[in-house]
């Protein structure tokens, strides 16, 4: 794929990740108005509220779980934004339409998810708890809300029979993890990291973590509101690792991420919004989740602008999305078919060569050097192995831990 | 005759039925659930139980109360600098608006056109580091090249002044319009002239005070917007002030300044979306702390509970404002 090819839909995806944002906050505001007036409801209430997609699954459609085939039906697929293919105009996703080519499947794709913890609240505790299917077949979180939902039982098993290249094609360390140990029940999208992201022409070149806590950078710098990346990279400063990261080391990070907000150092706590922050100049160095900077910044960078990222010489936070089918899925055959064209390595590498993400299924690469080398040499898509072996995972919190340090942390940010 | 005093009878309570289901469906049901909510113990995962845990209310407060009086100050703030813009503002249109009446509160609420949400962050673009507002400034040197706007406790109490301006120039407006110029004719027939020198003394200290207190609020130095604000003040009431308009206009209008004031208020101390998008981690009120426990922590007993907290505390405060200006006001009862 060519630099022109790449440019234009980034383009789409600044404006669509605006608008996304504000319909998002909107929600947000309507959640709250609800909670702060005392005339609010609970959140099944508010689950309620949100896009209902069509659930007219077809029976006859769900009986044969074929892999391939037309199986027809529909497919309602929750995401991230910015995190699938997206065409030059912005309006429709090739491989959403490929799949819909191939199976017959109507697919329903939205931006849905902006944050675990509020996805979690608004769509699937609701129906969930209820013992209800949700209004999703495929929603797309990271490791540990899958954990969480897996511990309380709230995941659909993906048939292997019906998931051949799923079986065949997920690269090798992410089977048997911890939260998942024999990999039925979540199917990696993508892999991140998370570092530095900088504008080099004000900053010049930024490799350790300090430039957080640099006060030449006093009112320009943003961290992000996911407690496992903020905590995780200011324990890796401190020499912890998040891994295996103790009550008491996470109070020590804590205080270091307080010094720095209390010092106003820091100009905001953000979700995926920095980028709109970073993007008008109003911050220059943001705590960034890789494959943001060069697939949402860079395309729409003005002139006194050279948006980059790195991952820390002390080291960066690793993770990875899944997709996971909700506890009574509506349309399972959908979904798994739907996994099964994922992992065939001709369409992730049409989704990677443009999500600018660390991609799970064994033979993209190949694709990918294939068509574009340029892509093939991308240390964001394939990190060297020097920066592999400098990231770190966070630790699986129980339920209590997870409740109070999300709550400690939530103080440290003013909340 | 006996049916029809019997549906005569009948008839306010009829007429107060849809609004009474209404209320009782949307707000009575969900508030009680909401309550029930607060008194639960135990977290997301293994499940909620109604433990009726009334120690959450003191644990809440306690450890809430500095964001709780931030919103007051906050909402305070904004509810008093809408009431000095909008005042002279309601005040020019029902006095001197003559045929462009119409069309000038057409424009006081046309920004209600578009979204709240859309304007806020509007500002975000207009007043960015080295946007269209600020860059030219620094450029010429005006303000320091560090200054900034956003993300500033000054930028969400502005921020709220601005998107709740129409909630206090309307009701002031209706109720000056109201006001029979007769009266102001008939005082200044009584010789109701200019009020000096008390109108400049008055005028002075008000303003001298209320810059003051905004400063400090903000935390700024106060010295030098209160002499500001005390020139000013004393300008205003020694030029704009007359007899007239402090013996008839303003104590007539003062149904409008309890209406508008309390339409300002409430909702200024339970806004978050100012402060998300404008603030900084200091500048958070208590709708942000409520949205991250219910949104990001998950613990929904604490928010509601901090909901409650915040009601009461809203109903307090009316209930003593109410005492303050008199309840008649409110009906309009001294006209």
């Amino acid at each position: 794929m060519n630099d022109e090819r790449n440019e234009a839909p980034g383009k789409q995806i600044a404006r669509r990740t605006f608008l996304q944002g504000t319909a998002l906050a909107g929600f947000g505001a309507f959640l709250a108005a609800c909670g702060a007036s005392g005339t609010g409801s609970s959140a099944s209430a508010a689950a309620a509220t949100t896009a209902s997609p069509s659930t007219a699954a077809s029976a006859g459609a769900s009986a044969s779980a074929a892999a391939g085939g037309k199986i027809g039906g529909d497919l309602n697929f929750a995401n991230w934004i910015g995190y699938i293919d997206i065409s030059e105009d912005g309006s429709t996703y090739p491989s959403l339409e490929q799949f819909t080519k191939d199976s017959g499947v109507k697919v329903n794709y939205q931006e849905a998810i902006d944050d675990n913890e509020k996805f979690f609240t608004s769509d699937l505790q609701g129906p969930l708890s209820q013992n209800l299917p949700t209004a999703w077949d495929i929603v797309v979180v990271t490791d540990w809300m899958v954990a969480r939902l897996a511990r309380l039982g709230w995941l659909e098993a993906i048939d292997a029979s019906a998931t051949p290249n799923f079986v065949a094609n997920l690269e090798p360390q992410y089977k048997g993890r911890s939260f998942d140990p024999n990999t039925k029940f979540a199917a990696p999208w993508q892999s991140g990291m998370t570092g530095i992201g900088f504008d080099k022409k004000k900053t010049g070149d930024l490799t350790s973590l300090n430039a957080f806590w640099d006060a030449k950078y006093k009112g320009k710098l943003t961290y992000l509101t996911e407690m496992r990346d903020t905590v995780g990279l200011t324990a890796i400063k401190l020499g912890f690792d998040p891994a295996t990261i103790t009550k008491d080391q996470f109070d020590q990070s804590l205080a270091e991420i307080d010094k720095a907000v209390k010092g106003k150092l820091v100009r905001q706590l953000t979700g995926n919004s920095y980028v709109d922050v970073m993007a008008s100049g109003d911050a220059i160095v943001a705590m960034a989740w890789s494959g943001d900077v060069l697939g949402l910044l860079v395309p729409d960078q003005k002139k006194d602008q050279d948006f980059q990222f790195n991952v820390a010489k002390e080291g960066g936070m690793l993770w990875t999305d899944n997709m996971v089918m909700p506890k009574g899925v509506k349309n399972k055959a959908q979904a798994q078919a739907f996994i099964n064209f994922y992992y065939d390595p001709k369409i992730a590498a049409q989704v990677e060569a443009y999500v600018n993400y660390v991609c799970p299924v064994k033979g993209a690469a190949e694709v990918l050097k294939a068509s574009s080398p340029e892509i093939a040499s991308n240390p964001l898509i394939f990190p060297p192995q020097d920066v592999v072996a400098r990231l770190h995972q966070f630790r699986a919190l129980d339920a209590n831990e997870e409740k109070d340090w999300s709550a400690a942390f939530s103080k440290v940010l003013g909340l | 005759m006996a049916r029809i005093r019997l549906s005569r009878a009948a008839a306010p309570y009829l007429l107060l039925l849809p609004g009474l289901a209404w209320l009782l469906l949307f707000y009575v049901y969900p508030a009680i659930q909401m309550f029930l909510v607060s008194l639960w113990t135990g977290n997301v995962q293994d499940g909620y139980k109604l433990t009726f845990n009334w120690g959450i209310y003191g644990s809440a407060f306690t450890e809430y109360w500095p964001w709780i009086v931030r919103s007051a100050e906050y909402g305070g703030l904004a509810t008093i600098l809408a009431f000095l813009l909008g005042y002279p503002l309601a005040y020019t249109i029902a006095f001197r608006g003559g045929a462009y009446k119409n069309v000038l509160l057409f424009l006081v609420i046309a920004p209600f056109f578009t979204s709240f949400l859309l304007r806020t962050i509007s500002w975000k673009i207009i007043l960015a580091d080295s946007g269209i507002v600020l860059g030219p400034l620094k450029a010429a040197g005006l303000v320091p090249d560090d200054f900034r706007v956003l993300a500033t406790p000054a930028a969400v109490v502005a921020g709220i002044t601005y998107n709740f301006l129409p909630f206090m120039t309307l009701p002031l407006y209706v109720a000056l319009e109201k006001i029979d110029r007769r009266l102001i004719e008939a005082a200044e027939d009584l010789y109701a002239g200019p009020w000096r020198p008390a109108g400049t003394i008055a005028g002075a200290a008000i303003g001298a005070v209320l810059l003051a207190l905004l400063a400090l609020t903000l935390s700024a130095d106060p010295l030098v917007p209160a002499i500001l604000g005390g020139i000013v003040g004393a300008l205003i009431g020694t030029f704009l002030i007359g007899q007239a308009f402090l013996r008839i206009t303003l104590p007539l209008s003062l149904p409008g300044i309890f209406a508008g004031s309390l339409l300002t208020f409430i909702p200024a101390v339970g806004d978050f979306i100012n402060a998300e998008l404008l603030g900084d981690p200091g500048s958070a009120m208590i709708g942000n702390v409520i949205q991250a426990r219910f949104l990001k922590i998950t613990d929904y007993p604490t928010a509601s509970a901090l909901s409650f907290i915040l009601m009461a505390a809203i109903l307090v405060g009316v209930l003593v404002y109410a005492r303050l200006i008199g309840t008649e006001e409110l009906t309009g009862g001294r006209i």
